[in-house]
C-alpha cells in the first residue's frame, strides 16, 4: 500500500514536473515579455509624457475643462493621467501579445479584438477631447460676446452654444465606438435642427473671425440710438 | 579763320566776357590794354570762344568801373588808343572772333563834358539832356537800386541847385530820353563805333532809360520805343550786327524788349542763373525747370543769353525770401560776401573748388537754351578776393603762368590795378593759364573739348526744349532738337550717385551715342530707360536712328 | 531663407526715386477719400511753413481703398510735373502711396510697418504718423510733432489734447495710470493716432520681431511706445489741441480693449525685467503745460452702463473664476449689488481687478482674448463711478482724482508682482 502512494505520489510529482517544465519555458518567455513590455511602456510613457509637456497639454485641458474634472475626481494632471493610461495600454499590449504567443485558446480571438478596437478608442478620446475644447472655448466666446452686446440672457445662450457641440462631439465620438450610433445621431439631428443658433455655430466654426464680427456688427448697429449716449473710450 | 557770316550768328556763339584792364598788360604799367588783348586772341581761339565782349573801356573816372563814362568816342588813355583798339578788332576778326562792346546808355559820369555843361546854369543848350528837379519828392514809386551805398535816386547839385536823376551811383546822373537831341546823340555814338567796325553792343541798364510819375520807372512803354528805334536804323544801316540787353527783371517783363524781332536781339536771362546755384545745392530740378517754365517764348530771330556768372555780384534780386535766405546760408555764410542783394564770389570759390561741380554747371550752361557766356579766368577756375571792395574781388588780373604776377604784367607787383590772387588754392602759381594747358586734364582742356562738342551740332544753340520730368527729382533732363537732330542732355545735381529711369518712348528705336566718348549706349526700347550716374555727372547723348 | 519682401517694386522704385529724406510723414488711409485731401494740404502746409528747407515726403500707406483715396494723395504731389499747387515750395515734396503687399483688410501694424520700412530705406531723421480720422488737424500740428525731434534730438513725441473731462475714459482709467506705474514714465497718450518719432527708434523697433507673430500684432502704436519707454530712448509730449475724431467710434470699446489694454498686457510678459524693477514715476518733458479740459456738460447713458457692469459680473462668473481672485470677484459681486444711487466701483478694488487681469493675461489661464473681452464690463462699471464723482467736478478737481488714481495704481504695484511671480 505505502509503496503504491509513493509510487503514485511519484507518478503525480513527475507530472507536475513535466508539466511544469513544459509550461516553465512558457512561463519564463512571458515573464521576459512582461518584462520588456514594462521597460517598453514605461519608455514610452516618458517619452510622451516629455512630448506633452513640451505641447502644454495640461493647459490645453484646462482650457478643456478637462482638469477641472480630473481634480474633481481626484486624479493627477492630464499629462500624468494620459502617460499612465498609455503606458498601462502598452504594457498589456505587449503582455496579450505574450499570452497569444503562449497559445492559450480563446484568447487569441480576444486579443486581435482588443488591438483593432485600440485605434478607435484612441480616436474617440482624441475627439472627445478636443471636442470638449471647442465647446469650452466656442460657449465661453459667446458668453463674452453676449454681454458686451447687451444681449438678454447670455448664460442660456452660452449654455446653448456648449451644449450643441457637446451633443454634435458625443454623436461622432459613439460612432466612432459603434456604439448606438443611431440613436445618437438621430439625437443630435433633432437637436440641430430645432436650434437656429445651431446654423450659427457650424458657420462659426469654419469662419470664427466671420461670425463674431458679424454678431456684434449686426446687434450692434439695431441699437444704435442708445449709443449715442456712449462715450468713446480712447 | 573768317567770321561766320549766318545772319544769326549769335546763336551758334560762344561768348567770352572780359575787362581789357583784368587781360594782359603790355606796357609795364600793371594795368591791363588792347595791345596785350590783342597778343592773346590766339589763347581765346583755341578756347572756342566766337564772340568777345568787352566791359567798358572809354574814359572815365572809373568810380564805377568805367561805367561811368566820360567820353563816348575814346578808349582810355591807360588801355591805349584809338588805333591799338582798332588793330585789336581786325586781328580778331581774322580770328573769326566778333567784338561786343558796352554802350553805358542810361547815364554818363559826372565828369562827362554833357553834365558839366548841363549842371552850369539852368539855361544851358544841354540843361535838358539830364533830368533835373527842383524836389526830390518826383519818381517816388522807383526803387533804389544800389542799396548799400545810395539813400536816394535824387543828388543834389550844388551848382545848379537842383537835384538831378541817377538810378545808379550818385556820379552816374540818368540821360534825359524824352529828349531828342539824347536820342540823336546816342545814336551817332553807336555809329562811330559800328563804322569802325565793332558787330555789336551791350546796351547796360535799358529798363530804366525814362520814367514816369506814378510808376516804378521800369521797363516803360517809351522806353521800348527809344530802343525800337535805335534797332530800325542799326538794321537799317549795318545788317548783321547785334543788340544785347543787360535788364535784371522776370522772364515774363523781359519778353517786351524782344519785341516782335524789332528790338533786341539778346538778352540775359538773370532769373536762371541763380536758380541753377539754387537746384545744385538742393540736389532738386524743380528750381530750375519752374523758371524756365515761367520764360515766354521769343521771336525766332532772338536769343536768351546764359551765364554762371560775370564782373558784378551773383544777383538775388529774382528770387523769393526764403530762397534768398537759403541762398546766402548755403553760399554765403559770411557776410562780407555779400553785396546788394547779391554774392560777390567766383564760380569756383561758390562750387568749393570741386571740378567736378563745375563741369556740370559749364555742361548745363552749354547745353540749356541760349548762348553761354563765359567770364574771364573761369575757364581756369580762378578764386576771388572778397577783401577787396565793392565787386572788386571778382576782378583781379588773369592769370597766365606762375611767374610774378601771374605772367599778367612786368610791372612791380604793388603797382598792379589791383592785387594778383595768392593764395594756396586760387593763387596765381596754383592755377594758371601755362600750367593747365600742359596738363592733359586740366580745367581748361575740359572746357576746350565742351566747347568743340558744343559747336559740333547746332541744336544747343538753335533747337526746342523739352523737359523729362523722371520721378527722381535729382535728376534734371531734357531733349534738345532741330530739325532731325536730337540730343538727350541727362544731369545729376546729387552729391551722391543716383538712378534714373527716363520716359524716352517718343524716341524708341534710337541709339544713344554718347557725345564726348562717341560710344554707343543701349537703344531705346519699350522699357522706361535705366541710367545710372556719378556724384555730380552729366551726359549728352545723340539720338540716332539706324 | 529670404522672407517674402512685404514692400512691392513699385513701392521701391517710388522710394528709389524719391532719396534721403530728412522728414517722413506717414498716412495709413482705407477709404477716406473725404478727408484725405485736406489732411494732405494740410501736411504741406505745415512741413513747408515749419521746415522749409528740409527735404520731405508724404508716405500713404493704403489698405486697399475702393474710393480713389490713394490717386487724391499722389495727385497733389508738389513737384515740376505737376501744374503748380498754390503752396509756394523752395524743393520737391513728394506724396507717394502704397497699397501695402499681401493684405486683403486694413490693418494698421501692415500700415506702420510700411512706414517704418520707408523710414529706414529713405533714411528719414524725423518721421510723423498722421490720421485721416482726425478732423481739426492744424499745420502747426507738423511743427510741434517734429520739431523736438527735428531740433533737440528726442526720439518720441506722443499729443495731448484738450478733450471733454468724459472722453478718453479708457486712456484715463486704465492706461495711463497702469503705463505710469509699471513702466515709470507719466506719458498721457500712448496711444494715439498721430505722434512723432525719430529714425532710430523706427529703425530699433522695425527690427523687433512682433511682425509675423499673428497675436501679438493689435495695438502696435502702444507696443511702440512701450519700446521706446523700456529702449530708454528721449520722450516728450507736445500740446496739439482738441481732440476731434471725424466719426465718433463709441460702442467700440471691445476692439478699443484689444488694440490698447491687449497690447499692453502682452507686451508686459517680455517687458517684465523693466518695469519690475522700476519704483514710481518720472514727469515727462512737455511744450505746453495744461492741456485743458472742456467742461460742457455731456447727456450720458449712466443706466446703461450700471446694467452692463451688473449683468457681466453676474452672467460671467465663470469666467471671472478663472481670472480673478476669489477676494477680488467677491467684493465686486457685492458692489453688483447696490443700489443705483450707492453704487460706487472703488479705487482700490479697481486697481486690483486690473492687476488680476494682467496677470492671468500673462498666464493664459484662458484664452487670452477671452480675458479682454472679460474686463469691458467691469470697465464700464469704473467709468460710470468716474463720471459720478466728477459731475460736477472742475478741470483741477479732475486732474486731482486722475493723479490719486496714478498714486494707486503705482503704490499696488507690489501686489501685481506678487501674483506675477507666483506663477513662475
Amino acid at each position: 500500500m505505502r509503496e503504491m502512494i509513493v509510487s503514485e505520489l511519484n507518478q503525480a510529482l513527475h507530472e507536475l514536473a513535466r508539466g511544469f517544465a513544459h509550461f516553465l519555458p512558457r512561463l519564463i518567455v512571458m515573464l521576459i515579455l512582461a518584462l520588456v513590455g514594462w521597460a517598453i511602456a514605461y519608455f514610452v510613457k516618458v517619452v510622451l509624457r516629455s512630448v506633452l509637456r513640451l505641447i502644454k497639454f495640461d493647459k490645453l485641458s484646462e482650457n478643456a475643462g478637462a482638469s477641472q474634472l480630473l481634480s474633481k475626481a481626484a486624479l493627477p494632471s492630464a499629462t500624468e493621467v494620459l502617460s499612465r493610461f498609455v503606458f498601462w495600454v502598452a504594457w498589456l499590449g505587449v503582455i496579450l501579445l505574450g499570452v497569444s504567443v503562449l497559445g492559450i485558446l480563446g484568447l487569441q480571438e480576444q486579443v486581435a479584438k482588443f488591438f483593432l478596437f485600440l485605434p478607435r478608442l484612441f480616436v474617440a478620446m482624441f475627439i472627445m477631447f478636443f471636442g470638449l475644447l471647442a465647446a469650452s472655448f466656442f460657449s465661453r466666446a459667446a458668453l463674452l460676446a453676449a454681454v458686451n452686446a447687451n444681449v438678454p440672457s447670455p448664460r442660456v445662450l452660452s449654455l446653448a452654444v456648449r451644449s450643441i457641440i457637446i451633443v454634435f462631439v458625443l454623436s461622432v465620438v459613439f460612432e466612432e465606438l459603434g456604439l448606438a450610433e443611431q440613436t445618437m445621431l438621430v439625437a443630435f439631428g433633432i437637436a440641430f435642427g430645432a436650434l437656429m443658433l445651431g446654423l450659427a455655430i457650424a458657420f462659426g466654426m469654419g469662419g470664427r473671425d466671420l461670425a463674431r464680427r458679424f454678431l456684434e456688427k449686426k446687434i450692434v448697429r439695431d441699437k444704435k440710438e442708445e449709443n449715442e449716449d456712449e462715450l468713446s473710450p480712447l | 579763320m573768317p567770321l561766320n557770316r549766318t545772319a544769326l550768328w549769335y546763336k551758334d556763339a560762344i561768348i567770352y566776357q572780359v575787362h581789357v584792364r583784368t587781360f594782359h598788360d603790355s606796357n609795364g604799367d600793371g594795368i591791363g590794354d588792347f595791345q596785350g588783348l590783342n597778343g592773346k586772341l590766339d589763347y581765346l581761339q583755341e578756347l572756342g570762344i566766337d564772340a568777345i565782349w568787352l566791359m567798358p573801356f572809354f574814359p572815365s573816372p572809373l568810380r564805377d568801373d568805367g561805367y561811368d563814362i566820360a567820353d563816348y568816342n575814346a578808349v582810355h588813355p591807360t588801355y591805349g588808343t584809338l588805333d591799338d583798339f582798332r588793330k585789336f578788332l581786325e586781328s580778331a576778326h581774322e580770328r573769326g572772333i566778333r567784338v561786343i562792346i558796352e554802350l553805358v546808355s542810361n547815364h554818363t559820369s559826372d565828369q562827362h563834358p554833357w553834365f558839366q555843361e548841363s549842371r552850369s546854369s539852368r539855361d544851358n543848350p544841354r540843361r535838358d539832356w539830364y533830368v533835373w528837379s527842383d524836389t526830390d519828392t518826383r519818381y517816388n514809386g522807383a526803387r533804389i537800386i544800389f542799396l548799400d551805398t545810395e539813400k536816394s535816386n535824387w543828388a543834389w547839385d550844388p551848382i545848379s541847385k537842383s537835384f538831378y536823376w541817377h538810378r545808379f551811383f550818385s556820379h552816374q546822373p540818368d540821360l534825359n530820353y524824352d529828349n531828342p537831341a539824347v536820342r540823336e546823340q546816342m545814336w551817332e555814338v553807336m555809329k562811330f563805333w559800328l563804322e569802325m567796325g565793332v558787330d555789336a553792343f551791350r546796351l547796360d541798364a535799358v529798363p530804366y532809360l525814362v520814367e514816369r510819375e506814378g510808376t516804378n520807372c521800369e521797363n516803360l512803354p517809351e522806353t521800348h520805343e527809344v530802343l525800337k528805334e535805335l534797332r530800325r536804323r542799326l538794321d537799317e544801316s549795318f545788317p548783321g550786327r547785334m543788340l544785347l540787353a543787360e535788364a535784371n527783371q522776370w522772364p515774363a517783363d523781359l519778353r517786351p524788349y524782344f519785341g516782335d524781332g524789332d528790338e533786341f536781339h539778346m538778352a540775359f536771362h538773370f532769373p536762371l542763373m541763380p536758380r541753377m546755384f539754387m537746384g545744385l545745392k538742393l540736389e532738386d530740378r524743380k528750381p530750375i525747370t519752374e523758371i524756365l517754365h515761367q520764360t515766354p517764348e521769343i521771336p525766332s530771330s532772338c536769343q536768351w543769353s546764359l551765364f554762371l556768372r560775370n564782373h558784378d555780384e551773383l544777383t538775388l534780386e529774382m528770387v523769393t525770401d526764403v530762397e534768398r535766405d537759403y541762398m546766402y546760408d548755403s553760399y554765403a555764410e559770411s557776410k562780407m560776401m555779400r553785396l546788394n542783394l547779391g554774392i560777390r564770389r567766383r564760380l569756383a570759390p561758390l562750387l568749393a573748388n570741386d571740378r567736378r561741380r563745375i563741369e556740370l554747371m559749364n555742361g548745363m550752361l552749354m547745353s540749356l537754351p541760349g548762348t553761354p557766356i563765359i567770364y574771364y579766368g573761369d575757364e581756369i577756375g580762378m578764386g576771388d578776393n572778397i577783401n577787396l571792395g565793392d565787386r572788386n574781388g571778382v576782378r583781379t588780373p588773369m592769370q597766365w603762368s606762375g611767374e610774378t604776377n601771374g605772367g599778367f604784367s612786368t610791372a612791380p607787383p604793388e603797382r598792379l590795378y589791383a592785387p594778383i590772387i595768392q593764395d594756396p588754392v586760387y593763387g596765381y602759381q596754383a592755377v594758371n593759364v601755362l600750367r593747365q594747358k600742359a596738363s592733359e586734364h586740366s580745367l581748361i582742356n575740359w572746357m576746350r573739348t565742351i566747347t568743340g562738342v558744343r559747336k559740333s551740332t547746332g541744336v544747343f544753340g538753335r533747337g526746342s526744349i523739352e523737359f523729362l520730368y523722371p520721378a527722381n527729382h535729382r535728376i534734371l533732363a531734357f531733349i534738345r532738337q532741330l530739325g532731325n537732330e536730337a540730343v538727350l542732355v541727362v544731369n545729376n545735381l546729387s552729391s551722391s550717385a543716383q538712378a534714373v529711369e527716363l520716359d524716352l518712348r517718343r524716341y524708341k528705336g534710337n541709339i544713344l551715342i554718347e557725345m564726348f566718348g562717341k560710344n554707343i549706349f543701349p537703344r531705346v526700347g519699350d522699357l522706361p530707360y535705366l541710367l545710372t550716374m556719378g556724384p555730380y555727372q552729366f551726359y549728352w547723348f545723340r539720338l540716332r536712328r539706324i | 531663407m529670404a522672407e517674402e519682401s512685404f514692400l512691392t517694386d513699385d513701392f521701391l522704385r517710388q522710394l528709389m526715386n524719391v532719396g534721403e529724406v530728412d522728414i517722413l510723414v506717414g498716412l495709413p488711409t482705407h477709404n477716406n477719400a473725404k478727408t484725405v485731401g485736406s489732411i494732405v494740404h494740410t501736411i504741406q502746409t505745415g512741413i513747408l511753413r515749419g521746415f522749409p528747407r528740409a527735404r520731405a515726403v508724404i508716405i500713404n500707406a493704403d489698405g486697399g481703398s475702393r474710393d480713389g483715396t490713394p490717386e487724391l494723395v499722389t495727385g497733389v504731389s508738389i513737384d515740376d510735373a505737376r501744374p503748380a499747387s498754390n503752396l509756394y515750395a523752395l524743393r520737391t515734396l513728394h506724396s507717394i502711396s502704397t497699397k501695402y503687399a499681401n493684405s486683403s483688410q486694413p490693418s494698421n501694424k501692415v500700415a506702420f510697418r510700411t512706414i517704418l520700412a520707408a523710414a529706414e530705406l529713405l533714411r528719414a531723421k524725423a518721421c510723423v504718423v498722421m490720421s485721416p480720422e482726425s478732423a481739426n488737424v492744424e499745420p502747426e500740428w507738423l511743427s510741434k510733432l517734429l520739431g523736438p525731434i527735428y531740433h533737440d534730438d528726442f526720439d518720441l513725441v506722443t499729443p495731448t489734447y484738450s478733450r471733454h473731462k468724459f472722453e478718453g475714459l479708457l486712456i484715463t482709467n486704465l492706461l495711463y495710470p497702469m503705463t505710469r506705474a509699471l513702466y515709470g514714465v507719466r506719458i498721457r497718450e500712448t496711444y494715439s493716432p498721430e505722434f512723432g518719432f525719430s529714425g532710430r527708434l523706427g529703425t530699433q523697433f522695425l527690427g523687433q520681431n512682433i511682425w509675423t507673430d499673428a497675436t501679438n500684432g493689435t495695438g502696435v502704436e502702444l507696443r511702440f511706445t512701450l519700446a521706446a519707454i523700456t529702449g530708454k530712448f528721449r520722450i516728450c509730449q507736445s500740446f496739439l489741441g482738441e481732440k476731434i475724431q471725424i466719426e465718433r467710434r463709441s460702442a467700440d470699446l471691445v476692439p478699443a480693449l484689444r488694440q490698447t489694454v491687449g497690447a499692453l498686457f502682452s507686451a508686459l510678459e517680455p517687458d517684465f525685467p523693466v518695469w519690475s524693477v522700476v519704483a514710481g514715476s518720472e514727469p515727462t518733458l512737455t511744450n505746453e503745460a495744461d492741456h485743458g479740459v472742456l467742461l460742457e456738460p455731456l447727456r450720458i447713458n449712466r443706466k446703461r452702463l450700471r446694467e452692463m457692469f451688473s449683468t457681466g459680473v453676474a452672467e460671467l462668473e465663470s469666467v471671472f473664476q478663472s481670472i480673478l481672485s476669489p477676494a477680488t470677484l467677491a467684493e465686486l459681486q457685492q458692489i453688483a449689488r447696490l443700489r443705483d444711487e450707492d453704487f460706487r466701483y472703488p479705487t482700490e478694488l479697481w486697481v486690483r481687478t486690473v492687476y488680476e487681469f494682467a496677470a492671468s493675461y500673462q498666464k493664459s489661464v484662458i484664452s487670452r482674448d477671452h480675458i479682454i473681452q472679460a474686463l469691458a464690463p467691469l470697465f464700464r462699471g469704473k467709468a460710470l463711478t468716474f463720471l459720478t464723482e466728477n459731475r460736477n467736478a472742475s478741470a483741477e478737481e479732475i486732474e486731482n482724482n486722475i493723479e490719486g488714481l496714478c498714486r494707486e495704481f503705482e503704490r499696488l504695484k507690489p501686489y501685481l508682482l506678487q501674483i506675477w511671480k507666483s506663477s513662475e
